[in-house]
């Protein structure tokens, strides 16, 4: 069993719904986005292209970050092949953030809280289990996913532009599409064997 | 608070550019980090020299900056508090390696030292003890001159740092800084024999060229056939924000002028002199790295194997 996700570019709109959704359900400070979505062009005048390419954490099959790590905060679940921070053990060194192709790592030394005025309850609520000073990423939502839940990016896609499901299944959605619409991985020259595909916009 | 939300801005900023910079080594506290993986490669140089020269100064000189730069790895770390844990990996990382050299280095010393110094002290230098320092912190010297290059070039998310002559060019650095870290220590406290003086300075000039070819290789590969994110940092270094640290710092300072220094035609050759070659040289080494750091780009996130439908 190996998570993975598959983000159909055709699909998405670019409306940010996966930053917010994940936001949200993480209650990530400023200066942490587990989710984003960036702008980008394709091709060449007159046949140009805009696009959205939303990004997260591609729990690489060799992630680089976990063999980086100097004291093992970074690892990879044995079950289901999700790359984690066990933020006890993490000193704030930041070489994952170098080892990483994808730079989908952040550093929390932020405030905690959006506002001038400090934090709202939510935030209070949300932000209580984040450690300050240490790396912070995607976990593709290990709770919800053990809870028979999909990711919260995935659940809130208005566009239904993200699919979730297991990698090792060749029969999953997930499989068939990459197969059938020739996903793609970024930074394939990486050899990291990211876990995130990308469908041809 | 305004600076924390200037600090946000500007991670807004970078996030929206297709070259993203990297800010975490090399900026506000991560300038500790520099600081410390430029006086840890100084002092394993200092105490190769040391024990290559038999000149205690340099081991006591090496011990001193490798403790300095233990600190200032400290400094910069998230959780210094926490900084035990990071021999748990290493197996793999860089990191853990150099700090378990670091370590080895430091303990090592501790134990070999004190006898030089103090005769009545419980152990002499040349007992178990003092073997079993002696060894220690050899084995850490070389981890510390080895493991820093790897840590730049493990860094597969800035290509810059990821070309295979990296490593030998911090090991190099670590050679020219310890020649220059025992000029400095001669000029100080008294040059043992003209003769010795004029060795290292030989050596000195040796690894500065050495230094020259692997850098100009470096560069050439990575302008000819690096990536774009490469390229641009090499341009960031050469010709961009920190080409002032480079042409100025580095060029100049730690190349131009300790080389018109030691042609003798400026000033007569001098005790001074060598001091001044010394701290000009580590100086011009600090800004390399400097500028290595800064200059890095994170690779950008790109659809390559896309084609328009």
């Amino acid at each position: 069993m190996r998570w993975g996700m598959v983000i159909d570019l055709k699909r998405c709109i670019g409306c940010y719904g996966c930053q917010l959704a994940c936001k949200a359900e993480h209650g990530t400070p400023p200066g942490v986005y587990y989710a984003r979505v960036l702008k980008k062009e394709d091709g060449e005048y007159p046949t140009v292209r805009q696009f959205a390419l939303p990004v997260l954490c591609n729990h690489c099959e060799d992630p680089p970050c976990v063999a980086a790590c100097p004291t093992g905060a970074s690892f990879k679940w044995e079950e289901d092949g999700i790359v984690d921070i066990d933020h006890d053990l993490c000193v704030g060194c930041r070489s994952c953030m170098m080892a990483c192709p994808y730079t989908n790592r952040y550093f929390n030394d932020q405030p905690a809280h959006y506002f001038a005025q400090g934090m709202t309850p939510f935030e209070q609520a949300r932000t209580e289990r984040h450690q300050r000073n240490v790396v912070m990423k995607c976990n593709f939502c290990r709770d919800r996913v053990r809870a028979g839940k999909l990711p919260a990016c995935v659940a809130n896609c208005p566009t239904t532009a993200r699919y979730f499901g297991d990698l090792d299944d060749p029969s999953s959605e997930i499989s068939v599409l990459i197969k059938e619409r020739g996903g793609f991985t970024l930074h394939p020259e990486a050899g990291t064997g990211p876990a995130v595909y990308y469908l041809p916009p | 608070m305004a600076e924390i939300s200037a600090k946000y801005e500007q991670l807004i900023h970078d996030l929206r550019q297709d070259f993203r910079p990297q800010r975490e080594w090399g900026e506000g506290r991560g300038l500790f980090l520099v600081i410390g993986h430029f006086l840890v490669g100084v002092a394993a140089g200092a105490w190769l020299f040391g024990l290559l020269f038999d000149y205690p100064p340099g081991l006591f000189a090496g011990f001193l900056l490798a403790g300095i730069g233990g600190i200032a790895h400290l400094g910069f770390l998230g959780r210094p508090e926490r900084f035990w844990k990071m021999a748990r990996h290493v197996r793999t990382a860089w990191v853990a390696r150099g700090f378990a050299g670091l370590t080895l280095f430091l303990a090592g010393a501790a134990l070999y030292l004190p006898p030089l110094v103090f005769t009545a002290w419980p152990w002499q230098a040349t007992s178990a003890i003092g073997w079993l320092g002696w060894l220690m912190a050899a084995a850490g010297m070389i981890i510390l001159i080895v493991y820093m290059g790897f840590v730049y070039s493990a860094s597969k998310g800035i290509p810059f740092w990821t070309s295979p002559l990296h490593p030998l060019l911090y090991m190099t650095y670590a050679l020219r800084g310890g020649a220059a870290a025992l000029l400095v220590a001669m000029a100080m406290l008294g040059v043992p024999t003209e003769e010795i003086a004029q060795r290292l300075i030989t050596i000195w000039i040796a690894i500065t060229a050495f230094l020259i070819i692997l850098f100009v290789l470096e560069m050439q590969g990575v302008l000819t056939s690096g990536n774009a994110a490469a390229r641009r940092s090499a341009r960031e270094m050469l010709s961009g924000r920190f080409a002032g640290y480079f042409y100025g710092g580095t060029l100049t300072l730690g190349l131009l002028v300790p080389l018109a220094l030691l042609s003798g035609k400026l000033v007569p050759l001098s005790v001074a002199v060598l001091a001044a070659v010394g701290l000009l040289s580590a100086l011009g080494d600090f800004f390399m790295k400097y500028t290595t750091i800064r200059a890095g780009i994170h690779a950008p996130l790109e659809l390559r194997p896309v084609r328009m439908r």
